[in-house]
């Protein structure tokens, strides 16, 4: 699972896509192609490639009255570091419910305020 | 051994140590490539088998492994085949980023609206109503309670949402839609 030699290899057309993907956080392959500025043929034969890398995920769904799919990036390429305060996890992890008044919640904000 | 890459990020280890605690992550943290038994594991990592178990149904339970079980035809004896699927932790992240965000979007609300005193002296925190019925005094030690300022609590906590509302692709005040 190498993400990084896969992109390497993406032509400029292919980079442009996943870029577009990876900004907007989530677009309809019907607005992907527009924006591109490629034909819509163009446009799924890029989409197709970048699946077949692994590189994003699609999914079908309706937009406007018609089918089309849904294009968003991999959930590895987000930085997960944002789940940290200092060096105190998220103390969601593992629960059940979010309490927002717990004592550990708490100190992960106090963490968060005074030591970063 | 399997997911190299996904566990190189320190906080993907944190996160495992959190789920399994100090006893499992032996196991958590050597994901096999393929099918694995319990035995296995145990006689593999030198663990009691109960904690190699332990370790094994929190995997479970998170999405992170799952099991097909094979009985014996001769003893009726059952095997459990394990598989560890690290390819679902960065979903289970991305998930815990919006339960995050949900939780700063209330405390921060909470916050803003409304005023804390503090006793210094054992560091305890009172809304107001709580320090106006306590005449201001604390209730621990008697000394007086003082305004605090919470500034810097909000600001940061500003800063995070804002900062997962842009990894997250969550439009401000979208909670409702979402």
């Amino acid at each position: 699972m190498s993400t990084s030699s896969a992109e390497d290899d993406l032509s400029e057309d292919q980079r442009r896509g996943l870029e577009l993907i990876r900004e907007t956080g989530g677009i309809h392959q019907s607005d992907f192609w527009k924006e591109l500025d490629v034909s819509s043929r163009k446009g799924s034969r890029i989409v197709e490639s970048l699946v077949e890398e692994d590189l994003i995920d699609r999914e079908d769904t309706v937009y406007n009255g018609h089918n089309t799919y849904y294009l968003t990036p991999k959930a590895r390429d987000l930085d997960f570091s944002l789940l940290m305060a200092g060096d105190m996890l998220s103390p969601f992890i593992g629960d059940e419910e979010v309490n927002p008044q717990s004592d550990a919640f708490t100190q992960w904000i106090m963490n968060l305020a005074y030591e970063e | 051994m399997a997911f190299e890459d996904l566990l190189e990020d320190p906080v993907i280890q944190k996160y495992l140590h959190e789920l399994v605690g100090p006893k499992g992550m032996p196991v958590a943290a050597a994901p096999p490539d393929g099918e694995v038994t319990d035995e296995e594991l145990a006689e593999e990592l030198g663990l009691e088998l109960n904690d190699v178990r332990r370790a094994l149904f929190i995997l479970y339970e998170n999405d992170l492994a799952s099991y097909r079980r094979l009985r014996d035809e001769d003893s009726g004896w059952l095997t459990y085949l394990w598989t560890f699927h690290y390819d679902n932790v960065p979903e289970q992240l991305e998930h815990e980023m919006h339960r995050l965000l949900e939780g700063l979007e209330e405390r921060r609300e909470y916050e803003f609206e409304h005023e804390f005193y503090l006793c210094e002296n054992c560091g305890i925190r009172f809304e107001f109503g709580e320090a106006m019925d306590f005449g201001f005094e604390c209730p621990e030690c008697g000394s007086q309670l003082d305004a605090m300022e919470n500034t810097m609590l909000l600001e940061a906590m500003e800063e995070r949402i804002e900062q997962l509302r842009d990894e997250l692709n969550v439009e401000p005040d979208s909670e409702v839609q979402a």
